[in-house]
């Protein structure tokens, strides 16, 4: 099991070093010259001159791969840079700026977790009812609609035309729950059919049969049966809709003007603002890969088949 | 004497199809008698166990008839209907690798069917379970107990579903190809304990295609073809003097098989 853990965080490491690297590299080859925006932030007409001193300022001008290693080995010492727009450091914004996001993902989690299980577990027991269809229909339309359409629409429902909620509104759980429900509703409506279809499987399974046999209740059945042996599937597209949800929710947060760390990604990417791109990415990284070995390492918990 | 379970027309349906999977199967079986139930594959062998056991899915098929056990019809019952199945009337299933739950422990599986049907505490029912084990000649049964179905083997798996039956001192045991799937040695294994539970005056109602467990257990036979009862007659008389055509088709190919 500590093997296991080990070997996985190694393996995380090189994800890491993957991502950041490719980061680095779509940084690099985008149009915009980034010591040249950079100064046109502070000086309206600037000369090529003094752009170029921006430039070997900053250390734009080396080749990519010595930036890389400058900035790797920075980072490995706990620093990411200042960032060229806000002039942070750039792990103290995303610092400022991820318990924003955490929040409406965290809340998010929750509509999950509370509305998933439950319809599909009726739905999967009162399979082909009238209910049972109308979700059908419902998560489809869920699962296809796009989520900053989605979160206007609810905006305009639920803050124009009934105003319970605020259109631009931040801190008080109330301001949590529109855009938190706008990112859970994709999410819910695909992990819905999924655990729908799991206990459906598990529900036939010979071990059911048999412990209907030896007389257990039907809630001793549902919940330790068929609902523990549909959980691994889920709990792994779970996790990894958390990473989804946090590195997706950029789009979210920008309907709902949510100062979350998706936001300020979006901020320093219009702003060529490497440091906190490339900061901000690996942070993003981290949570996502983190989500996984947590999936795994819960779903060994559950079922001692899946052996690590 | 009084039979202690009566299946009296039993007949069952697909209701998306209305395919008739079982007609009008009649028997009784009486206390400490074996049954033996004979017929190929699909001919609704299993499916009449099912549905004596209440184990069809009333949304999938349409049920007709009676089982009476103890003066009452099972299948007019409600929840009570927990009480006897499991308790009084017990499965042993033929593929154990399958039948158990692969994310909860033996112990656990063994405790919880205990204390469904006795009111006893967690301790006292993992007494009970471990020297269940022990009737069925298993080894270091506190590893077992303790052990995920994966971990075993299916000859062990038997023994445990038989252990679990055993507990629960049943009236009437309904055993599903249970010897279909394993190895001649825990096969003979098995067949002594049903022996054994025959001496006990337990009722068995034995489902096989296997002319050899017939002959080894059975009082009285009954063949099954496509749903229906075709013959059925006390052992002696299938043997020696069967009546209907299959059932003497059934016998040749026992030959054929080297007389097992």
């Amino acid at each position: 099991m500590i093997f296991y853990i080990g070997r996985r965080i190694l393996g995380l490491l090189i994800v890491l070093i993957g991502v950041t690297i490719l980061s680095f590299i779509f940084s690099s080859i985008s149009p915009v010259d980034p010591a040249q925006a950079y100064v046109m932030k502070n000086i309206p007409n600037p000369t090529q001159e003094q752009i170029e001193a921006v430039r070997e300022e900053l250390g734009l001008n080396l080749p990519i791969y010595e930036q890389y290693y400058n900035w790797l080995i920075n980072c490995l010492k706990g620093d990411f840079g200042k960032s060229l727009t806000t002039r942070n450091y750039v792990i103290e914004d995303i610092f400022k700026k991820l318990p924003a996001t955490l929040s409406i993902v965290g809340m998010a989690m929750l509509w999950i977790v509370l509305i998933t299980f439950p319809v599909a577990l009726i739905c999967a027991v009162k399979k082909d009812s009238a209910l049972d269809h109308a979700v059908r229909i419902v998560s489809i339309i869920g699962v296809s609609i796009p989520s900053f359409w989605l979160g206007f629409l609810l905006l305009l429902a639920f803050a124009v035309f009934i105003p319970i909620f605020v259109v631009v509104d931040f801190g008080s759980l109330r301001s949590l729950i529109l855009p938190s429900l706008t990112i859970a509703v994709p999410v819910i409506c695909s992990l819905t059919r999924m655990l729908r279809s799991t206990i459906l499987s598990n529900l036939n399974k010979d071990y059911v049969v048999y412990a209907k046999a030896r007389g257990l209740s039907n809630s001793t059945i549902m919940s330790k049966y068929v609902l523990r042996n549909s959980l691994p599937p889920v709990i792994t597209a779970l996790c990894q809709s958390f990473g989804y949800m946090i590195a997706g929710s950029a789009i979210v947060e920008n309907v709902f003007s949510w100062p979350g760390l998706g936001n300020h990604l979006i901020h320093a990417i219009f702003g060529r603002d490497l440091p906190t791109i490339n900061g901000a990415v690996l942070i993003l990284a981290v949570i996502f890969v983190i989500c996984n070995l947590l999936a795994d390492l819960v779903n060994n918990l559950i079922n001692p088949r899946i052996s690590i | 004497m009084k039979n202690v379970l009566e299946i009296k027309d039993l007949s069952l349906w697909v209701k998306k199809t209305g395919i008739q999977i079982l007609k009008n199967i009649s028997f009784g079986i009486e206390r400490g008698e074996v049954v033996g139930i004979i017929g190929e594959s699909g001919s609704g062998k299993s499916m009449t166990c099912m549905a004596i056991l209440q184990l069809l899915n009333k949304r999938i098929f349409n049920i007709n008839g009676n089982v009476i056990f103890n003066n009452s019809d099972l299948m007019k019952m409600g929840k009570e209907k927990l009480k006897i199945i499991g308790k009084d009337i017990s499965l042993v299933m033929q593929n154990p690798m399958t039948a158990f739950n692969p994310t909860l422990r033996i112990g656990t599986q063994i405790t919880e069917t205990i204390r469904v049907h006795n009111k006893m505490s967690g301790k006292q029912a993992y007494e009970m379970g471990i020297e269940a084990l022990e009737k069925v000649h298993l080894n270091r049964t506190k590893e077992l107990m303790h052990s995920y179905p994966h971990m075993l083997s299916g000859g062990m798996l038997q023994r445990i579903m038989l252990a679990i039956t055993l507990m629960l001192e049943p009236k009437i045991v309904i055993a599903d190809e249970a010897t279909t799937a394993l190895d001649v040695n825990t096969q003979a294994m098995v067949l002594e304990h049903f022996c054994q539970m025959k001496k006990n005056n337990i009722s068995l109602i034995v489902v096989t295609h296997d002319f050899g467990v017939i002959a080894k257990l059975a009082d009285y036979v009954i063949v099954m073809k496509d749903g229906e009862i075709v013959e059925q007659a006390n052992v002696f008389d299938i043997f020696d003097r069967p009546n209907h055509e299959y059932t003497k088709q059934l016998l040749d190919a026992r030959i054929l098989t080297g007389g097992r």
